[in-house]
């Protein structure tokens, strides 16, 4: 277990942990956009830069997003150091110029003592910060149906040649997990658009409540799950589940610990 | 830690105490709706009754099975599948997947909800005043 001291603490992680997830255990405030636990790191929004340095190395430290660098053995990270400060206040600064009117933006720049941007501000209106987190989701959905395109300023996210994504399933985890609410999707009784592509739903053979896309069903199915499941809505398959244990009667056992 | 709950439906008198119990000790607050405990098939003639149904923390569960970002996962301790929030990414796999409807969707809160046995303490069965829900000594 690689012991690091973080901000002056002495703390002790698990093997294979990043910098983010130490600082976060010494209880340093470490910001970020575009990080997620259950997704792969990808250091795009650079808000969580601190300095590195090594216990008896005389050099400069050197800043890293610490959601990218692996928690060694004898690291000590500054989360907050001037220089760190400086560098992050000005990661808020670019980002406040891109997405002037996105809340989430507008409430880091005011933690950072910053009022207005001190840049050219971005004549297109947009809420979408390039944080990649919804790529990511779709990633490690196994989908894929959308990533980044172009470079530079003109980079955004977007479906394959900006038309209707073939291989987007329509789960909506783009959407969930996009921190300033850019993804937009449209839902009626019966179908769901997003991406500009629409999906029929799956509605419940009883009481046709819908809950995920039909190709979602089929993903699931291809995973392994069973299509007979996703027939019916949580709430009347558990009034089937009430009437099967009424006619069983008796005892149910839920949640027996393992045998050690 | 042994047998943590254990279920006896032909006692339940529908009270619901088990439902207002598993809400105010999950972080979502007290509505009944946001439990993960439900009432089934509440009646009241001849006598009133009700039907508890919950998470049974299948052996070869099909959320697990199905979630792309290994949120559920099995606690060895108190043999329950607990549901790691910050690790979902909210597609709502595991609601359709779960044979029984167990897991259900807040919509308000965009979280699945999924009993955990409150960690090896169940407090559905902490409040219920018939043994239908019981931690067995």
């Amino acid at each position: 277990m690689p012991t690091l001291r973080i901000d002056g603490r002495t703390v002790k992680v698990a093997e294979g942990a990043n910098l983010l997830e130490a600082a976060r255990a010494a209880g340093a405030h470490v910001p970020t956009l575009c990080h997620h636990p259950a997704l792969e790191p990808s250091g795009g929004c650079r808000l969580c830069l601190v300095d590195v340095t090594r216990e008896g190395w005389s050099g400069p430290p050197k800043m890293v997003t610490a959601c990218l660098y692996p928690a060694e053995d004898g690291l000590v990270v500054q989360t907050a150091s001037p220089r760190v400060v400086a560098t992050r206040r000005v990661v808020v600064d670019l980002l406040l110029a891109r997405c002037p009117e996105t809340p989430i933006v507008q409430e880091l720049a005011r933690q950072h003592g910053i009022e207005a941007t001190s840049y050219d501000v971005n004549p297109e209106r947009t809420d979408c910060v390039l944080c990649g987190l919804c790529t990511r989701a779709c990633d490690q959905m196994g989908v894929s149906a959308i990533a980044s395109v172009s470079r530079g300023a003109g980079r955004s996210i977007a479906p394959p040649f900006d038309q209707p994504p073939p291989d987007c399933i329509g789960c909506l985890a783009c959407a969930e997990v996009c921190p300033t609410g850019h993804v937009s999707v449209a839902e009626s009784l019966t179908d769901r658009s997003v991406w500009g592509r629409s999906f029929e739903l799956q509605r419940c053979r009883e009481c046709g409540r819908a809950q995920l896309t039909k190709a979602q069903v089929a993903w699931a199915v291809a995973r392994g799950a069973s299509a007979r499941d996703f027939e019916l809505c949580d709430e009347c398959k558990r009034r089937n589940l009430a009437r099967t244990l009424e006619e069983v009667g008796g005892t149910v056992a839920a949640g027996e610990a393992l045998p050690a | 830690m042994g047998l943590v709950l254990r279920v006896a439906i032909d006692r339940c008198n529908g009270c619901g105490n088990c439902e207002l119990a598993c809400a105010f000790a999950h972080p979502r607050g007290t509505a009944p709706g946001h439990s993960r405990i439900r009432l089934e098939n509440r009646r009241l003639a001849p006598a009133r009754r009700a039907t508890p149904v919950l998470c049974l923390q299948c052996d070869d569960a099909a959320c697990v099975a199905v979630c792309p970002a290994h949120a559920p996962a099995r606690n060895d301790t108190t043999g329950a599948i607990e549901l790691d929030a910050s690790r979902c990414i909210r597609c709502r796999s595991c609601v359709g997947a779960c044979p029984f409807g167990n897991l259900s969707w807040d919509d308000e809160a965009h979280a699945a909800l999924k009993c955990d046995l409150c960690h090896g303490d169940p407090q559905c069965a902490r409040f219920c005043p018939t043994g239908a829900l019981a931690r067995p000594a």
